[in-house]
């Protein structure tokens, strides 16, 4: 479908041929960069920060005499503050994310008719998910 | 229509909040380039290489002291901001909203708690200004921004403030203080940008955040029982963009905290693993999709603006139209 006609029969472009094209044109200037770039996958020759000490990294020149008690043990802990902060705000996420499903499922669906039913008793008035 | 469902803030708030998110976006941009140099070495190389990312970190944090510093001042120095103090402090509620948050989702309880409740309805008298997430995230992010300003300007300059703590061991050590710090930010903001993007109600973007409650009209049935969410349409793309969105989200705070496990580097002698770990393939991507998702609530930041601009001219237009016909 190249094109598509909307209610008032104005024709426009179809929201599948717009994503399809719009990643065609992301791929193709990519692409564009990397022949110019001369077909090498460019990452590791790129200016990464040397991860080791033998192969010069940050903090290389000073790695002796680090043995500040403080110090170690204010790095641990946040690093335990990182893990448990961030299950923690998986949590979260979660919750949410079912919390948006189950009132998602309460509206009205896309396309349904802007009538209330009658009587009430369809499956998505009350949560149709809580199943 | 309720002004906590469609503008919540002063107009004041409304642009701090972005100006914030900008600056915040961007030092993570800058930061996590090099921490996670690993996984983000295009970003680190498209920004001019560590030195230059570097250079751009430290004005942006500069930016970012300027701006913590206001709201401070802000919220010492004027009326509407000292009473804002008793909206902020926890409650026994927001506790039980939490609690009632995961009843909800078990179908345990009908409803969110007024604490939780992001759509107020016709539910807005009894919803307090800020819901229990909205408290946390104040305290977390002011507890943060405080102690990530602090390292920061620790480590500004190996030779200022650092030369107290006497050896570059030390100033090492609160380098990877300072980026494991930002790290539970990091984590938040990707939520943050979830929650506040992806409500059935308000997707794709909270205005709340956006349009000051100075330009929203405030009026509401109370013959109605309950939000009335029922009454409103889901968009139609609703469902698959908040399950993209769900799970790069979970995918980029998964992988975030993953990297930052092993990007320890202190202390220096044993092992120096600065931007270290395995080489990995899936934690590559999973960082890069983390990156998305804040790089996605960088545009809904911009997108909530301009509809603000859109309701302003809207208004505008309405009130003339209203002016001629009084003529």
């Amino acid at each position: 479908m190249s094109n598509s006609t909307t209610e008032n029969g104005v024709s426009s472009y179809s929201g599948t041929m717009i994503a399809v094209n719009a990643v065609i044109a992301v791929a193709v200037a990519l692409g564009a960069v990397w022949v110019a770039n001369g077909f090498n996958v460019f990452y590791e020759r790129l200016d990464r920060v040397s991860p080791t000490a033998d192969g010069g990294g940050i903090g290389t020149a000073f790695a002796q005499g680090n043995d500040i008690g403080w110090l170690v043990f204010m790095v641990e802990a946040i690093h335990a503050i990182d893990v448990l902060m961030g299950l923690f705000i998986l949590v979260l996420v979660f919750v949410h994310w079912s919390a948006f499903r189950r009132l998602a499922g309460r509206m009205r669906q896309p396309g349904e008719s802007r009538a209330m039913p009658d009587g009430g008793d369809t499956d998505t008035e009350n949560g149709g998910d809580t199943q | 229509m309720t002004n906590l469902d469609h503008g919540k803030f002063t107009r004041m708030t409304t642009v701090f909040h972005s100006l914030l998110a900008m600056d915040v976006f961007f030092l993570f941009f800058t930061g996590y380039a090099i921490m996670f140099n690993d996984e983000l070495w295009w970003m680190l190389t498209l920004m001019g290489g560590s030195g230059s990312v570097a250079a751009l970190h430290r004005v942006f944090g500069v930016g970012l002291l300027a701006l913590i510093t206001f709201w401070a001042l802000m919220m010492v120095t004027t009326d509407t901001g000292r009473s804002n103090f008793s909206e902020v402090l926890p409650t026994p509620d927001d506790a039980k909203a939490f609690v009632q948050d995961i009843q909800f989702v078990l179908g345990n309880a009908e409803e969110r708690h007024p604490n939780a409740r992001q759509f107020a309805g016709g539910t807005a008298d009894e919803i307090p200004l800020l819901s229990y997430v909205g408290k946390g995230v104040i305290f977390i992010f002011a507890v943060e921004l405080a102690l990530l300003t602090l390292s920061g300007l620790l480590i500004w300059s190996k030779t200022g403030l650092m030369q107290y703590f006497a050896t570059q061991t030390a100033a090492i050590a609160f380098v990877v203080f300072h980026g494991l710090l930002g790290v539970v930010m990091l984590m938040g903001i990707m939520f943050h940008i979830f929650e506040h993007g992806f409500h059935p109600a308000f997707f794709p973007v909270e205005t709340k955040a956006f349009i000051p409650r100075s330009m929203i009209p405030e009026h509401h049935d109370d013959d109605d029982e309950g939000t009335g969410i029922e009454r409103l349409q889901l968009s139609s793309g609703w469902a698959s963009a908040s399950n993209l969105a769900g799970a790069a989200t979970v995918i980029g705070i998964v992988s975030v905290l993953t990297a930052s496990i092993y990007d320890t580097g202190y202390p220096v002698s044993l092992e120096l693993l600065v931007g270290g770990g395995p080489t990995n393939l899936l934690l590559t991507v999973g960082v890069n999709i983390g990156m998305l998702v804040l790089f996605f609530g960088m545009v809904l930041s911009v997108y909530g603006n301009l509809v603000r601009i859109r309701w302003e001219q809207q208004m505008a237009q309405e009130e003339g139209a209203e002016a001629e016909a009084a003529d």
